[in-house]
């Protein structure tokens, strides 16, 4: 069924996906829209099909049902070469930030500018602009190795930034991350969503959630369990049940479970 | 349009720079199968200049019945040059065959000869066959038709000789071609695994290109500029080498000789196609680009 995006404020349509791969159920049914500067968490343990989720919007995957869209790219109807077009009006931000370690800070934020070929004044202006918001203007000779990890995640917010998408993906992005850096992390991307750029975060860290969510979607086992928006509030034993799997999968790989 | 061209083959020249190890290593590993596949072409080379050498020697000598007067000999010498297969034909009066005779003699047989007081050589046509009908099988067939001809007593090729000289040009065609082929491919191979190398040694750094939405075309004319650059550098080391080798052999094969400027040419762009092509070829195949 085809929705009916033009109306639709919303910058990301997610319209009851799901994905297999071979029999496993990846994703069940799955519907979330992001409206224009909305900031989202989306909760779940590991293995719930959050980055899947995320894989379908930037369309580096495609539903086995249903249909995503993003400003006016829609998955049933894109072709393979508008796909770039696509990732030129979103960011995307990784847990393991995905710089290009052969080359200086300005050059990995540059680059998001130099492939959609322009000129370099402009480039210029921008990166420097960027580079300067996310506090690393004095950092932009140095190369990636040379930088702390959540300063390369600040790069990577830049990169992300670079070409002001309308909504910026970001898949765990304090996963590598430590508590202190974490919560600075995190001021930058409610920085970057006060100025009109809605955010689409996943995690797995409840209690980050639970300090600074506005509005929490719970993904468990590829299927949506709430969303704090639209009311919407699945079996609460399932969900405690999930919490509870998480816990024990954490204590038996040994780490250390929500502080 | 011009920009982002400059762009790209200066991103190609960084990237060689960056990675000056991987790109190092390939071009050394490129020299050296081009180098394999070059000594083998030269040798090819080599090899047809002196088939088509020795091919050159291959005379049809036209011996003439003595009752053909001075007319006769014109109309013969016009109708034998007449045939297509034809390169030149030469008449040898039989006085300058005497002579011609006579120095490959030794002083006293010389004087044997002297005791004659006739001339007992005919007169005769040397014949050459163009090129490309310098085999055996048309020998024959020119030999048998000038044969036929009115005044013509005797037709001779050195036909032992000959036979079993295209016998073994042959043979030697067959080898070289089956050799062409082993060494054509294994350095084919050895280049596509060294691109190969190349790209997957590259593969983070495209995956995240594409992330941020660069064109298959933004992401593929700079390994293409990289890898016709090795095509060509590796050319012109082997050739160096070559040049080197073919020089020290001229010791023991004095006759050896270097490919011509053409042909260094052609060489030359032909590696530059392998290169890139060879790029392009491994994007497609490994990264799916």
């Amino acid at each position: 069924m085809v929705q009916d995006y033009k109306k639709d404020r919303s910058v990301i349509g997610v319209y009851h996906i799901s994905k297999k791969y071979g029999d496993q159920l990846a994703l069940d049914d799955v519907s979330i829209t992001v409206a224009n500067g909305e900031f989202v968490f989306l909760v779940g343990p590991s293995g719930a099909g959050k980055s899947t989720l995320l894989r379908m919007i930037y369309m580096e995957e495609q539903p086995t049902d249903g249909q995503v869209v993003v400003g006016s790219f829609v998955s049933t109807q894109i072709r393979r070469k508008d796909i770039p077009y696509l990732r030129r009006k979103i960011g995307v931000v990784f847990q393991d930030f995905k710089l290009l370690d052969d080359r200086d800070v300005f050059e990995n934020v540059a680059i998001a500018m130099r492939v959609c070929g322009a000129k370099s004044f402009e480039i210029k202006r921008k990166v420097t602009s960027v580079v300067n918001q996310v506090g690393l203007l004095h950092k932009r000779k140095d190369l990636p190795n040379k930088l702390s990890g959540g300063e390369q995640q600040r790069v990577a917010i830049a990169r992300a930034l670079v070409n002001s998408p309308a909504v910026l993906l970001a898949d765990e992005p304090t996963g590598n991350l430590d508590p202190v850096v974490t919560e600075e992390i995190l001021r930058l991307l409610f920085k970057i969503n006060s100025g009109g750029t809605a955010v689409l975060m996943t995690t797995h860290d409840h209690e980050l959630v639970k300090n600074f969510g506005p509005r929490v979607i719970h993904l468990c086992d590829g299927k949506l369990q709430e969303d704090t928006k639209t009311g919407l509030v699945g079996n609460l034993n399932d969900r405690l049940d999930t919490i509870q799997l998480e816990r024990d999968r954490l204590k038996r790989i040994g780490a250390r479970p929500y502080r | 349009m011009f920009y982002r061209l400059k762009y790209l083959t200066n991103e190609a020249f960084r990237t060689i720079q960056r990675h000056k190890g991987v790109a190092s290593m390939s071009i050394v590993i490129m020299s050296l199968s081009l180098l394999m596949l070059a000594v083998f072409l030269l040798a090819t080379d080599n090899l047809l200049k002196v088939i088509g050498q020795a091919q050159q020697e291959m005379k049809v000598y036209v011996y003439l019945d003595d009752s053909v007067d001075a007319d006769g000999i014109q109309k013969l010498h016009h109708d034998l040059f007449s045939s297509p297969e034809v390169e030149s034909v030469v008449f040898i009066p039989r006085d300058e065959a005497l002579a011609e005779f006579r120095t490959r003699l030794t002083e006293e047989d010389a004087e044997l000869l002297n005791a004659l007081q006739t001339n007992p050589l005919p007169n005769s046509f040397w014949m050459t066959l163009k090129g490309e009908h310098r085999d055996h099988a048309t020998l024959v067939n020119v030999a048998g038709r000038i044969s036929q001809i009115a005044g013509v007593e005797e037709v001779r090729y050195g036909k032992d000789f000959i036979d079993k000289f295209s016998r073994i040009i042959r043979g030697i065609y067959y080898v070289d071609i089956v050799v062409g082929l082993i060494v054509i491919l294994s350095a084919l191979f050895i280049i596509s695994n060294a691109v190969r190398l190349t790209v997957i040694s590259r593969k983070r750094n495209i995956e995240i290109l594409k992330l941020v939405g660069a064109t298959n075309r933004f992401i593929t004319v700079p390994f293409i500029i990289e890898g016709a650059f090795q095509g060509g550098v590796a050319a012109v080391f082997s050739l160096l080498l070559l040049f080197a080798i073919t020089v020290a052999s001229r010791r023991v094969v004095p006759e050896l000789t270097f490919f011509s400027a053409e042909k260094s040419g052609i060489y030359l762009i032909t590696c530059v196609v392998i290169g890139s092509l060879g790029s392009f070829a491994a994007l497609r195949r490994y990264l799916k680009v």
